[in-house]
């Protein structure tokens, strides 16, 4: 009897396994058209208006968590101020919220001011219903999917500066890779300089981001502003349009500059805390929906 | 663990809901730099509770759930969290229901399990970035966390999955005889 049951828990355990690995090969071997990614695209687009409903319903239990976070950063700062908020705790956190949120769509807005986007371009302002709970994927889901407009490849601007692109759409919801994740780069220019390279992410770090494969010899100094460089060759070019801010250097040493041709920034956008982002989208749409 | 098509309706939500919670809420939360992963608990409390095969099962399809709805490589978070629920379980069925301290434990240790499985999964499949010492800040506070949030979580889940507990019912089985009562005259 319990070598009937021990096999039966090897079996099953076997098959588990199994079945996550297959899933796993067949995942990254098909495309984005692939069976496994149709059915990954119904079960999301079933859910998602089940996430939206719950992401507004639990956001109260996140601000406070996050306000008693925040409030812990500065405590040093706040220490008078400690028995007023206390006592106003909860409205507080209600009222920084939707402040937080005013402020975060008025400064989307300014982003993309000043002729940044492109003619024929339809920015689309989507909500961030999801995060990965891993910091190995940088990855937010969004309320905006193909229906709107939305297609792979679209780039996503945060309030402040560049957030990532689209990589996956469904009819109501797309999943946008973030600029910190792996598998992001992105062309870039220093403005001050003109000078031009890939920026790409330390990985686990959201506020670093590496700014690589400049020339030998660029003068580039702490503080000089990035933003994408938009190259465009022939029929292929960059799907960022040039001139949206990315972020700012935080570290350019001579030493780093000579052996590694590498300066660091810090990303203007807070990636780990947006509510709202804007997809730049175009009629036709550079990649699929 | 008993499963009646009740007990499996009630894990199928509490599953679901753990889930679509994780990336709606928990995840978007910001402790000390790092984020609860409260769906990697549920699954602990379950293996803890129902044994390994609950454990694996509860784990892939719950992982599996969370890549569908996050349109992440699917097998990553079930892989990842079917070696967590089993671990949990065989936890139980070798050394016995877990006391107070050893749910602590298991929430911490199992954890840092979930994101060293995670990690091996990206570094399996290629990165072609740099990696940041702050992977492993994260881990260790997601573990802290984890041990924190173990109990509170078990419990919520025992009170879920109760009626189905072989544990619950044999103590239900053993109240005390009343002095008095038929049989003692």
């Amino acid at each position: 009897m319990y070598r009937k049951q021990v096999r039966r828990r090897r079996a099953v355990l076997l098959l588990l396994v199994a079945a996550s690995l297959t899933l796993l090969s067949l995942y990254y071997r098909e495309g984005n058209g692939g069976p496994l990614h149709g059915v990954q695209d119904v079960v999301s687009t079933v859910f998602a208006p089940i996430e939206n409903v719950t992401d507004r319903a639990l956001k109260p239990v996140r601000d406070l968590v996050n306000w008693f976070h925040e409030t812990f950063d500065a405590r040093g700062e706040n220490d008078r101020l400690k028995d007023q908020v206390a006592d106003l705790r909860d409205q507080l956190a209600r009222e920084q919220t939707g402040r937080q949120q005013s402020r975060e769509l008025k400064e989307l807005d300014q982003t993309l001011s000043g002729g940044i986007v492109p003619d024929g371009t339809d920015p689309v302002t989507a909500r961030v219903i999801g995060r990965s709970p891993t910091v190995w994927y940088s990855t937010v889901t969004i309320d905006k999917g193909s229906g709107d407009g939305v297609h792979v490849d679209d780039p996503v601007v945060a309030a402040l500066g560049l957030a990532g692109k689209v990589t996956q759409t469904t009819s109501n919801s797309a999943q946008v890779t973030l600029i910190t994740d792996a598998d992001s780069a992105v062309t870039a220019r220093v403005s001050s300089s003109g000078a031009t390279g890939v920026v790409e992410p330390d990985v686990g770090n959201p506020n670093d981001l590496q700014l690589d494969y400049l020339e030998r010899g660029t003068q580039i100094a702490e503080g000089d502003m990035v933003v994408t460089a938009g190259f465009s060759t022939g029929d292929l070019g960059s799907i960022f349009p040039p001139g949206i801010p990315i972020g700012r250097i935080t570290q350019a040493s001579v030493e780093e500059q000579q052996a590694y041709q590498r300066v660091h920034l810090e990303p203007f956008a807070d990636l780990r805390d947006m509510s709202f982002v804007k997809v730049l989208t175009t009629p036709s749409g550079k990649g699929k929906s | 663990m008993i499963l009646t098509p009740g007990i499996i309706a009630r894990l199928a939500v509490l599953g679901g809901f753990t889930a679509i919670a994780q990336i709606v809420c928990f995840s978007k939360m910001d402790v000390f730099g790092a984020s609860p992963d409260v769906a990697l608990l549920v699954v602990i409390s379950l293996g803890a509770l129902g044994g390994s095969l609950t454990g694996a099962v509860a784990g892939f399809s719950i992982g599996l759930f969370i890549d569908f709805l996050l349109l992440e490589t699917l097998g990553g978070f079930a892989l990842a969290m079917l070696s967590v629920g089993y671990v949990a379980g065989r936890y139980r069925e070798t050394i016995g229901p877990p006391t107070r301290g050893a749910v602590v434990l298991l929430g911490g240790a199992l954890t840092l399990l979930g994101a060293l499985v995670i990690a091996a999964i990206q570094i399996g499949t290629g990165i072609d970035a740099t990696v940041s010492f702050l992977v492993v800040r994260d881990a260790l506070i997601k573990t802290v966390i984890g041990a924190v949030l173990a109990i509170p979580v078990l419990w919520i889940v025992r009170l879920v999955v109760r009626s189905a507990l072989v544990d619950e019912r044999r103590a239900g089985r053993r109240r005390p005889v009343a002095p008095g009562a038929a049989g003692t005259r």
